[in-house]
């Protein structure tokens, strides 16, 4: 494939080297369905080793355990669903664990407030349909039903988006594993290796409650924000360069401490106290997650490269953050200047130049 | 053909080694069974293996002489201990403690004290291990144990477990301490194990129950000679069997001494011996499941057969055989807790600690302590409140004179006596309610409700005396001498003179009199003085002798005349407390005869004179004096004039003011020209220091009461000639919009420059 022009790569693609040499070097009894034991799995996510030559990256900074019950949840036929805050790597863990279990990360379902039960189930080529009546070719088969026929894993990224009518549509799924289309007089049952990986936000805008019914079908793995700032530090350069190596940005990595300054911010806005917990500060409306953290330095980066010199200036990290923090004007922007007067200015010289730009873009 | 003893090591606190060691003890039907224990505490062995007896229990050594060092050895059922001693007792086996004596560990231990450093740095050592072990691992030491071990088979188990003890032992880098401790007690272990064998029980018929960490030890070391046994130090100890509790054990970290979940420990060995591991996810899980449900949440079968799924494959990519602990609890939370520990903390900790409470046989091995608090209870007719039903407890004081033995008349004090000295011991036996009386103290209401933990608290409390009396006195004795505050040591001293114990009181008295001599404040010391007044006054219902408190009294009075005065140069904040003080000194003087009223009085009469200071006392000063008649009514007129003449900053005549009017305001209203002289110097003010004044009156009247602020209305009105009826109709109408925006520029008041 010609990997050249393409904006993102699925997982299973951009980290194929990795996920071929633990394939090669598997010891370990691997289910049915599955490419790989499930420790070679685990080692693929958490990374830090390295296997017949090639350095396995961790993808996962976190709790390990939490993805050794994630994986061992797809071992047993129940569906996974990873629930947690936005941009605690939900969608990130389970587009690398279908990578890792299949090598197929791409059969996914979006959910949205306008997914319907057709985008779950399956659908009708129309023209298809009125031409030649009910009938296989005119079947339009989704993510989840393929995923049924061929034994592998479907992702439902942000489940709890859809209406809940759309959301149930997946409980007889994961109960009977059986998919029946009447028209036809089809009933598919799933084969071995299928199950659902599902995400949800739990403190997000715009979401539908889980009914309980659909929650019992699930395992549900709660993703923590990261625990502490050595973790979050860690997650925010190592993504930042592997984002910024597929955008070519002209511009150099942003140094230690500007990565230090801006997860303190985010962490300190979100928590509502300093990082020595001495003084109290208005907590930000936004949610501020090291996912945001990533794409602000990102966003940062292109700023330095398309209109400076390639390095990351206060001025160019302060239209960032500004960005970032405020996201409701009335409250946020409130909260923004409290901070950099009360905390940020506070800070001595090192902060300073930061400071500047941020009070200039205030004023 | 073995020849030695069978040296069979264990790790205290493990099912597995119980049930494996009660399948070696069938197998070689030893002659004697010796166990790792203090081998002066043979007698204790009968108590554990009484029919009535439920685990856990603890022994508890403890030194006769202050200060107390204790050693504890908790058993649980599953203790691998406790199955050897109850194996040997079924079978009629003699068996025998076998490690050095109580009374020599806790002279080692004495011994220990001035190297502490050395210490702590070996207690570190083998946690250094475990924590290695557990970074490794990422588990548990707990969790790593039950994996690599609980789990095995039969066999395995005993050689896993030796090459652990030897391992450890290798790795160890011992300090010298500690290494000599472990030297000195195997080569006491081997000399007990010679003398059986000299006293003609063929070796390989011996059974020894010992730390894996000792086996090794134990076959190479030398016995201990009799000289070097006689050489070893002794404390005089004592020694008791005491209930104990799964909360206890799992609030105890560190090997031996206690586990993180008991209760589930005991269902690994009822699943160890009942149809095997493969239960204890089974009976893990519904127990679970039903302490969750009895919670009020809704779990459906379905959840718990997907958590049980889910654990077996945790464990499958940890490599263990069954799941252990870790993976049974993630499981849960994944399907029955939805992601959240915290939705099954509750169920999880009934599941995992347990609220299991040993029992000992009625009159079995009880401390001095126990005792005295059981024949108390029946002397004071306590007994029907021993039981786990709370129940209220209304006491009388007084003496009752109808009855004919003077015993009987004082019970309910004696009563009082009792369940205050258990309150000062911490025995969560009785809670003392607030007293619903007012203006006397004769009343006490208490809850009384009987834990068997409360039975533990009486058991512990044996460390500190023989008797509850004795006890609560060296407690109290204790605290006071660790109080580093007046307060805190009026406090225990206040706890003396209700638990009855003059002594006590005495010497809580002169711990607080050392502390009042170098740090106290004006506050302080009134406080103080008033507590002890109040023990003054009520020391006859109490039968409590208050004269050696009198003199303290009087200094605290003296010293508090002497520096009240110059306690009154403060700022307006300061002068709350220092009026306060005045207050409860003025009482204490009115209530002790023996306190010179004439030093109070000029006291009170120069403060209220002087200008310099601040005037809010002044005033204060003022309205005590006028409270005891001792201001007329032409003082008062004067010093109205002077304090309030124009030219006076705002502040200061308001705050005068403010003072004056915190006292007998009903007097103050009746003298109405009192208010002329504050309406002729609020009408003299300019608009700003008007302003200004308007602030400091109005906290004045603040805490006045509206009929109160109604009686100053209708005396302005009087003098401004308005008849009662207008000034009432004026009062009566609402603020008007230009008024409130006048009140509310008020709120604003800028006090940056007073």
């Amino acid at each position: 494939m010609s990997d050249k022009n393409v904006l993102r790569l699925p997982a299973e693609e951009l980290f194929q080297r990795e996920l071929d040499a633990l394939i090669s070097a598997e010891t370990g009894t691997v289910p049915t369905g599955w490419r790989m034991s499930p420790k070679s799995v685990l080692a693929y996510i958490t990374g830090g080793t390295k296997v017949k030559g090639v350095d396995i990256t961790p993808k996962y900074m976190g709790s390990k355990r939490l993805v050794e019950i994630a994986i061992a949840t797809l071992v047993t036929d129940r569906a996974l669903l990873l629930t947690g805050e936005p941009g605690t790597a939900k969608s990130w863990l389970s587009e690398h664990l279908a990578a890792a279990v299949n090598g197929d990360s791409t059969k996914v379902v979006q959910g949205t407030a306008g997914t319907t039960e057709e985008q779950i189930r399956y659908s009708w080529n129309y023209a298809m349909l009125i031409a030649k009546g009910p009938c296989p070719e005119a079947l339009v088969k989704s993510p989840v039903y393929r995923a049924m026929e061929t034994g592998s894993v479907a992702r439902v990224e942000e489940i709890s988006r859809c209406a809940s009518e759309v959301q149930d549509a997946l409980i007889s799924i994961l109960s009977e594993k059986r998919l029946s289309v009447p028209e036809l007089g089809l009933e598919v049952p799933a084969a071995k290796g299928f199950s659902v990986i599902a995400t949800a936000n739990t403190r997000d805008k715009g979401v539908n409650d889980m009914s309980a019914a659909l929650k019992r079908r699930f395992n549900i793995v709660v993703l923590p924000t990261p625990s502490d700032m050595e973790t979050e530090m860690e997650i925010v350069r190592t993504r930042v360069a592997q984002m910024s190596a597929g955008l070519d940005l002209n511009a150099c990595q942003p140094g230690e401490d500007t990565v230090e300054k801006v997860v303190t911010i985010f962490r300190e806005l979100r928590s509502g106290a300093t990082l020595d917990g001495r003084q109290k500060l208005k907590a930000a409306s936004g949610v501020l997650s090291t996912a945001e953290a990533i794409s602000l330095l990102a966003n940062s980066m292109a700023l330095a490269g398309s209109f400076g010199d390639g390095s990351i200036t206060p001025m160019d990290l302060a239209a960032a953050l500004q960005g970032a923090v405020v996201k409701d004007e009335d409250k946020d922007a409130v909260t923004w200047k409290e901070y950099l007067e009360n905390v940020m200015k506070k800070r001595g010289s090192a902060w300073l130049p930061l400071y500047r730009a941020c009070r200039e873009l205030n004023s | 053909m073995r020849t030695g003893p069978v040296l069979f090591g264990v790790r205290h606190l493990s099912p597995a080694a119980a049930v494996q060691l009660r399948r070696a003890l069938d197998e070689v039907r030893p002659q004697l069974v010796l166990v790792e224990g203090p081998s002066d505490l043979n007698g204790q062995m009968k108590w554990l293996c009484h029919p009535e007896t439920r685990f856990p229990a603890a022994i508890l050594a403890y030194t006769r002489q202050p200060p107390v060092r204790t050693i504890l050895y908790p058993f649980a059922i599953y203790s691998p201990e406790v199955q050897a001693i109850l194996w040997a007792h079924a079978h009629g086996v003699e068996c025998r403690f076998m490690d050095l004596p109580s009374s020599v560990f806790l002279a080692l231990e004495a011994g220990k004290n001035p190297r502490e450093g050395e210490e702590a740095e070996a207690a570190r050592s083998t946690e250094r291990i475990y924590q290695r072990l557990e970074t490794l691992t990422g588990e548990s030491h707990d969790v790593f144990w039950e994996r690599n071990f609980e789990q095995l088979e039969a066999g395995a188990y005993q050689a896993a477990a030796n090459t652990f003890g030897r391992e450890l032992r290798a790795s160890l880098a011992e300090t010298p301490v500690r290494a000599a401790e472990t030297v000195i007690r195997e080569a006491y272990m081997k000399r007990v194990i010679c003398q059986a064998v000299d006293g003609g029980i063929p070796a390989e018929k011996i059974f020894c129950v010992c730390g894996a960490f000792h086996v090794e030890g134990l076959e190479e070391c030398e016995p201990m000679t009799g000289e070097e046994a006689a050489a070893l130090p002794r404390a005089d100890a004592l020694a008791t069997l005491m209930p104990y509790s799964y909360y206890r054990l799992s609030s105890r970290s560190g090997y031996g001494a206690g586990n993180r979940a008991p209760a589930y420990f005991e269902l690994l060995w009822d699943a160890l011996n009942g149809g095997g591991l493969q239960e204890v996810p089974l009976r893990y899980l519904t127990r679970l499941a039903a302490a969750h449900r009895r919670a009020g949440n809704l779990v459906s079968p379905a959840e718990v057969i997907e958590a049980a799924r889910l654990a077996d494959s945790l464990a499958a990519m940890r490599g263990s055989r069954y799941p252990a602990l870790s993976d049974l609890r993630d499981a849960s939370v994944a399907t029955m807790g939805h992601g959240q520990f915290s939705e099954l903390a509750l169920a999880a900790a009934d599941t995992e600690t347990g609220k299991k409470i040993g029992f000992l046989p009625e009159g079995v091995s009880r401390t001095s302590v126990q005792e005295d608090f059981y024949r108390q209870l029946q002397e004071l007719r306590l007994e029907k409140f021993r039981s786990a039903v709370l129940q209220r407890l209304d006491l009388d004081l007084r003496e009752k004179l109808h009855v004919k033995s003077e015993t009987a008349a004082l019970t309910d004090l004696r009563r009082s006596f009792f369940l205050h000295r258990l309150r000062v011991l911490d025995v969560h036996f009785a809670v003392l309610l607030p007293s619903r009386q007012k203006g006397a103290s004769w009343g006490e209401y208490w809850e009384l409700r009987w834990t068997p933990e409360a039975e533990i608290e009486i058991v512990e409390s044996a460390l500190l005396g023989d008797t509850i009396e004795a006890a609560a006195a060296y407690a109290l004795k204790e605290r006071g001498e660790e109080s580093a505050s007046i307060a805190q040591a009026a406090a225990i001293f206040e706890d003396a003179f209700l638990c009855g114990m003059p002594a006590a009181a005495g010497h809580a008295l002169s711990v607080l009199q050392g502390l009042s001599v170098d740090s106290a404040t004006i506050a302080g010391v009134a406080e103080t003085a008033s507590r002890l007044s109040l023990v003054v006054r009520y020391s006859d219902l109490r039968r409590f002798d208050s004269a050696p408190v009198i003199p303290f009294i009087k200094q605290l009075y003296l010293r508090a005349c002497l520096t009240l005065k110059e306690a009154c140069v403060c700022d307006a904040e300061a002068s709350q407390a220092v009026t306060k003080a005045m207050d409860q000194l003025n009482a204490l003087q009115l209530n002790h005869d023996f306190l010179e009223e004439d030093r109070w009085l000029s006291l009170l009469a120069e403060i209220s004179d002087r200008d310099d200071l601040n005037t809010r006392c002044s005033g204060f000063a003022m309205a005590i004096l006028l409270e005891r008649g001792r201001a007329d009514e032409e003082l008062l007129s004067r010093e109205v004039a002077r304090r309030l003449s124009p030219g006076i900053p705002a502040d200061l005549g308001a705050g005068w003011f403010e003072g004056l009017a915190a006292k007998n305001r009903r007097a103050l209203l009746l003298r109405l020209s009192l208010w002329r002289h504050l309406d002729r110097y609020l009408s003299g003010l300019d608009e700003a220091a008007f302003r200004r004044a308007l602030v400091f009156l109005r906290r004045a009247f603040a805490d006045f009461s509206p009929g109160e602020k109604n009686d100053i209305a209708e005396n302005l009105g009087e003098i401004w000639g308005v008849c009662p009826q207008q000034a009432a109709e004026a009062l009566m109408k609402e603020t008007t919009q230009a008024e409130q925006e006048l009140l509310d520029s008020l709120e604003d008041f800028n006090f940056d420059d007073i």
